[in-house]
């Protein structure tokens, strides 16, 4: 035997060794695997099994058919989701008569209520609190910082308590209520002016509406810019238009003994949940907005400054299209919390989500089920913000700069 | 002198139209809040319900005579956090300085009226001081730190427990909450961050999929449900409110803790896995003294953050009935010999917790840039 022999037969016997090692490693691999999915389904089934069980020895069955029956208690406020017998789903007031599923819905509804409103107020009063760090101004600087100081080293529970039992409680009661600008002020809630519908089924007023829809789907969808621009025209001019000849008149609330008449209004309790997450993720989107400034390179004012741009065009045109490119993220991540901050309105009395599922659970027992359809609710909201920003993200990154 | 401060108002508080108009309008009218205010505090606001009511804010329904339980459970709290302190911050001569006119004028005001109390505070503050000083002075104590921090733990917990657990509450109850919280989702959280990284995309999806629920569901949630569940589970233990409302915490926050120490974990340059693989290190000696000191080092100012926000969550415990310091003052405020006193019990409620969250966000801040300096 040569050497070259030799070396060739050490070769076949490393190549086999290998393979060996190889189908052990992967054998060793897909055990593990097996392992860690058996051992959690075993955790999952011996959990269900306990839980069971113990739900045995209170009596009760674990079923999801309870959310058929009669509610059997009525909500402050609320909307829900009626089958009217033929095609459509109606939205109407929730009563005691209806079923606990409906219940949830109406939950549903509050909590996408605060939260859409929310996120559109915070995000408004947000950018204004970080850009107005940017000022030139020492004032506005100084102030929002301590205000953002403030609000984000003290809990939101206590702001919420706050605004409810310290502010809106101690508003007039409604027979004496303040009114600005036609809007009511009072212990009893907030009344807006509301916009109300007078074109009754004539053509003109009709094409006039669908013409505002159209301009509002074009001006968010859109590729071109001189369409948007067309349709954010016809936004402003339209909607004036329809107010001028009567079409769509603006409802005033009128506050009377007991309660306000006509116009839209906003319960007491809705006011502070409102106003205190409103007020807190401000702040934390001002801390965004600061953040994302400083994190922009010092080289983009200095080279705005050689560039002869004023501050007001360095802020307007270099520095924030660059900042809203990069905090949108951010921005979902914040919108998802304020969303689950919702829940905290279980301390004031607003019937969201989490607070009639307290309802129904202290009602027919059924909290474990209950939990169940409370987090997947809450799982879709936070997924459905998480899209759509990731959505307007795309939107915003593709178009290049705002 | 005036010349500067007229130039340094002409830059900025009358810079150009807009910044005149704004000054003109804002200080005036934040002067004005600030006098109304201040005339508030001094002549309208009766303050003595604060010291009158101080025992139920600062330990709840704790019962009186075992006050002293809870002064131990203070200072071992004092002496672990000064000891945490101490490993960041060298302590140095000026600070003691500090420290001693902090003691003294804690004697002068309060020693009067309670002597006790202010001596007990009075050595609270020593004992922190010198907790600090002697992790800081003598490094080879940090070592003992971790052990120390569970000994601690289990030592406030046999203090405390003798008269009840469902008797804790005040700002002790949030502080302990905090504490324990935050102390125990450490390791929980980091075992789910290597898990969301782990070889196995089984334990990779599991991981994934608790961290993702959790930080999609409202904690309220969370700690309700905890609350509910485990009776039903464990009816055999009768675990206590407080012990269920921190399982509950710490599930829910062992999720952020993972997502910050993931953070961390992605810092770590590869290069020092494989470095430390071609040296023939085990899997587990890499993580555990290549990679995982390096990730906490860029996850400590978070997690701090982390602290701030499990504190500021505290008051939430309320769902499961429990008497937390928001809740003492409401329960304050409740008696309606007390009912009109809503805003001075607010005033202190959202003063204390402002100081402990700032005093949290200050130490964030500083360990940043404390451990950003070794960085090159």
């Amino acid at each position: 035997m040569n050497v070259h022999h030799a070396k060739a037969a050490e070769h076949a016997v490393d190549d086999d060794l290998l393979s060996a090692r190889r189908r052990r490693n992967r054998i060793r691999y897909g055990a593990t695997q097996f392992a860690v999915i058996a051992a959690a389904i075993t955790l999952v089934v011996l959990f269900a099994l306990a839980v069971k069980e113990g739900l045995a020895r209170h009596g009760i069955r674990f079923s999801f058919s309870f959310l058929w029956d009669a509610a059997g208690f009525d909500l402050s406020e609320g909307k829900t989701f009626v089958f009217d017998g033929t095609f459509w789903l109606a939205f109407t007031e929730f009563t005691s008569e209806r079923s606990i599923a409906q219940a949830f819905a109406a939950g549903i509804v509050n909590t996408t209520k605060v939260a859409v409103l929310a996120i559109v107020l915070s995000t408004m009063l947000g950018v204004l609190l970080g850009v107005s760090r940017l000022s030139t101004n020492w004032v506005a600087r100084s102030l929002s910082f301590w205000c953002v100081e403030f609000v984000r080293n003290t809990p939101l529970l206590i702001q919420l308590v706050f605004w409810y039992f310290a502010v809106i409680l101690h508003f007039p009661p409604i027979a004496a209520a303040a009114e600005f600008y036609g809007v009511v002020i009072s212990q009893q809630g907030l009344f807006f002016p509301a916009l109300v519908w007078k074109g009754e089924g004539s053509p003109v007023a009709i094409a006039m509406a669908t013409a505002c829809w159209v301009a509002i789907l074009g001006l968010v969808f859109d590729k071109h810019r001189l369409v948007r621009r067309v349709c954010m025209g016809a936004i402003v001019v339209l909607p004036c238009l329809m107010l001028l000849t009567g079409i769509v008149e603006l409802d005033f609330p009128v506050a009377s003994k007991f309660r306000a008449k006509g116009g839209t209004g906003m319960s007491p309790e809705m006011a502070a949940l409102l106003l205190a997450i409103v007020v807190n993720s401000a702040s934390y989107i001002a801390e965004i907005v600061r953040g994302a400034i400083d994190a922009l390179p010092k080289g983009q004012w200095e080279a705005a400054a050689s560039l002869g741009l004023s501050r007001r065009d360095t802020v307007h045109d270099i520095i924030l299209p660059q900042v809203f490119r990069v905090v949108l993220p951010s921005f979902g991540n914040q919108y998802i919390s304020l969303t689950k901050n919702t829940a905290l309105g279980i301390a004031v009395g607003y019937p969201e989500l989490f607070n009639i599922y307290g309802t129904i659970a202290n009602q027919t027992g059924h909290s474990l089920e209950g939990i169940l359809i409370v987090m997947a609710s809450y799982l879709i909201l936070s997924w459905a913000i998480s899209a759509t920003v990731a959505w307007a993200d795309r939107r915003l990154s593709k178009r290049g700069a705002m | 002198m005036i010349a500067r401060f007229l130039k340094w108002s002409r830059h900025n508080l009358f810079g150009k139209p807009f910044d005149i108009l704004l000054s003109l309008t804002v200080i005036p009218g934040f002067l004005w809040l600030a006098y109304q205010v201040a005339a508030w505090t001094v002549t309208t606001a009766r303050w003595e319900i604060i010291p009158e009511s101080l025992r139920i804010l600062m330990i709840g329904i704790f019962p009186a005579e075992q006050a002293w339980r809870a002064w131990v459970a203070i200072m071992i709290i004092a002496a672990l956090l000064g000891a945490a302190l101490g490993c960041v911050f060298a302590f140095r001569k000026r600070h003691a300085a500090g420290l001693l006119l902090v003691l003294a004028a804690v004697i002068a005001l309060t020693g009067s009226k309670d002597l006790t109390n202010a001596l007990l505070t009075a050595s609270t503050i020593a004992i922190f001081a010198s907790g600090c000083a002697a992790i800081s002075l003598i490094p080879l104590l940090r070592r003992a730190l971790l052990p120390a921090g569970f000994i601690a733990l289990i030592a406030i917990f046999a203090v405390m427990s003798p008269p009840g657990a469902g008797l804790w509450g005040g700002l002790l109850l949030s502080i302990l909450l905090t504490l324990v919280t935050s102390i125990v989702s450490l390791p929980v959280g980091i075992l789910l961050a290597f898990g969301r990284r782990s070889r196995f995309s089984s334990m990779r999806w599991i991981c994934m999929g608790y961290i993702e629920v959790m930080r999609s569901v409202p904690l309220i949630m969370v700690v309700y449900w905890i609350w509910i569940l485990m009776p039903v589970l464990a009816p055999q233990f009768g675990l206590a409110d407080v012990v269920r409302g921190m399982i509950g915490f710490t599930l829910f926050y062992s999720a952020y803790v993972a997502e910050y120490v993931r953070s961390g974990l992605q810092a770590v340059p590869r290069e020092q896995t494989e470095a430390a693989r071609s040296l023939g290190m085990s899997e587990f000696d890499i993580n555990r003294s290549i990679v995982l000191p390096q990730a906490l080092r860029v996850a400590v100012p978070p997690l701090v953050g982390n602290v701030l926000d499990i504190f500021n969550t505290a008051p939430l415990v309320f769902i499961i009935g429990l008497t937390d310091f928001l809740r003492a003052g409401q329960m304050i405020l409740a008696n309606p010999q007390y009912g009109d006193r809503t805003y001075e019990v607010y005033a202190f409620l959202f003063l204390t917790y402002f100081l402990v969250g700032s005093l949290i966000t200050f130490v964030a801040r500083r360990l940043e840039t404390h451990l950003a300096r070794g960085n090159r």
